[in-house]
């Protein structure tokens, strides 16, 4: 990662100039936590009802079991039908322990696991809390950050930890962001939305004074680093 | 009189420096945590060291008198004696490295994404505090100078050389950023509560990270030798909710 990032700056060929996929890439993996929970939070929001009422069909189908059972030994013929029916209850199982861990993340798949518990009741009793558990801390999680911007009534927004500057010295983190939206601007076109995030980051990272003495430097040609 | 104000005054947590005072400030972050809880165990061992290494030499001076011993021995070497004292130390001094090693590391290290990046900027004699997360274009929207109010302008309570006119605010229990330069000669950031000090080089942005755990005021003050007024550029940061933080940036002119 940072040699790529070194090596774009130092390359002076025109095509390797011009490229700036990998820098975008890169911001795009960098991107801030906030703005991802914002798009997982309403997909999220999702998840937490579906267990809810998944568990409520759950309940549902538990009163229903004693009653087929009862039916049992009323109709011999019946037997066959409802010994096979344990086994694919059997069978069920893994198909929804294999859900949990995607539970966290695809609520469609829990949507689609729903059918596979309401058959298989008796297993699922187990996995059930084990669900809920899962999708609760991760909703907590990503709540607790949610509300963080919401009370606060502002973006709470700011340029990344970037691990190619681990180091306390931030003066290049702050150059290369600069030199980055320059390029960015560059090849894209004066404002394009692409580069606001580079932007954010050299505002965030920048002095004030520091920007304006490049600004200037820009305008009369002299800036030394590569645009 | 003062023993009285040390004893009876210090009840609140204390974030300023204070008359009298031995110890640290309150930690506020989780650094200063690690660094007060560091000192206090070498202190431990830094005691047990102590009062061994004065019984050694108060019982030498005792025992060895002319009158109880007028012929003194004459041992100049001793290899065993030798080798203990030399590698019992540096084995103590290794079980202190690696508490302190890890702490040290632990300090320096960004875990986790910070959500607001603040810019202090030192000058002779002031600071210049930058939040720049909210701008849209180079202008700096939020931006302000902050001053040491002088003896004559103090008001009741208030700390001399400590306070000044506008405090950096900032949100308790959020990971933040300090971006720490200068743009003359070098100063220093430094907030002994949050266990903070950064040396603002011209030229030069440096990082620290920290994250105030409760709300309330904190005092510091420039740390590196800039100057005549060295010592009237205090800093003052003042830790508020997330929500007093949205309308203070909000409401800010």
């Amino acid at each position: 990662m940072a040699a790529g990032g070194d090596q774009e700056e130092k390359t002076l060929t025109l095509a390797q100039q011009w490229a700036l996929k990998e820098i975008e890439e890169q911001a795009a993996k960098t991107e801030p936590p906030v703005q991802a929970t914002e798009d997982v939070k309403p997909a999220n929001s999702d998840s937490v009802e579906v267990v809810a009422e998944k568990t409520e069909e759950i309940s549902a189908t538990e009163e229903a079991i004693p009653a087929t059972e009862e039916a049992i030994p009323a109709t011999e013929e019946a037997t066959p039908a409802t010994e096979e029916a344990p086994p694919t209850a059997e069978e069920a199982t893994p198909a929804t322990e294999e859900a949990l861990p995607t539970a966290e993340e695809t609520p469609p798949a829990i949507v689609d696991s729903n059918p596979v518990t309401e058959e298989a009741t008796p297993a699922t009793e187990d996995a059930t809390p084990a669900v809920e558990e899962v999708s609760e801390d991760a909703s907590e999680e990503r709540s607790g950050e949610e509300v963080v911007s919401e009370e606060s009534g502002i973006k709470i927004e700011t340029a990344p930890a970037d691990f190619r500057f681990p180091t306390t010295n931030q003066t290049r983190h702050c150059f290369t962001r600069y030199v980055e939206y320059h390029r960015c601007t560059a090849a894209k076109g004066e404002g394009a939305s692409e580069c606001d995030k580079f932007a954010k980051y050299y505002r965030a990272l920048c002095p004030g004074e520091w920007v304006d003495r490049w600004n200037e430097q820009r305008e009369n040609g002299t800036f030394p680093g590569p645009l | 009189m003062i023993v009285h104000e040390w004893l009876f005054l210090t009840i609140a947590p204390c974030d300023a420096a204070e008359p009298w005072q031995l110890g640290f400030q309150d930690a506020a972050t989780p650094m200063m945590q690690g660094i007060t809880d560091l000192h206090h165990d070498i202190f431990f061992f830094l005691i047990l060291i102590l009062v061994f290494v004065l019984w050694m030499l108060v019982r030498a001076l005792w025992h060895f008198d002319y009158k109880k011993h007028p012929i003194p021995q004459r041992i100049v070497h001793g290899t065993t004696i030798e080798i203990l004292r030399t590698i019992l130390p540096s084995i103590i001094l290794m079980f202190i490295a690696i508490p302190s090693f890890a702490l040290l590391y632990s300090m320096d290290e960004v875990v986790v994404d910070p959500a607001i990046t603040i810019k202090a900027i030192g000058h002779q004699w002031y600071r210049t505090y930058e939040y720049s997360d909210y701008n849209s274009s180079d202008e700096q929207s939020l931006t302000f100078d902050s001053y040491m109010i002088t003896e004559d302008d103090l008001e009741l309570g208030q700390s001399r050389l400590l306070e000044v006119d506008n405090r950096v605010v900032l949100p308790a229990n959020t990971h933040l950023r300090m971006i720490v330069t200068s743009a003359d000669v070098p100063h220093s950031w430094a907030v002994p509560s949050s266990g903070v000090k950064c040396h603002a080089v011209p030229g030069r942005s440096n990082q620290t990270s920290i994250s105030v755990q409760r709300e309330g005021v904190y005092y510091g003050q420039c740390s590196r030798f800039c100057g005549t007024n060295h010592a009237s550029m205090p800093i003052v940061v003042e830790a508020v909710s997330m929500k007093d933080y949205g309308s203070w940036v909000q409401n800010f002119e």
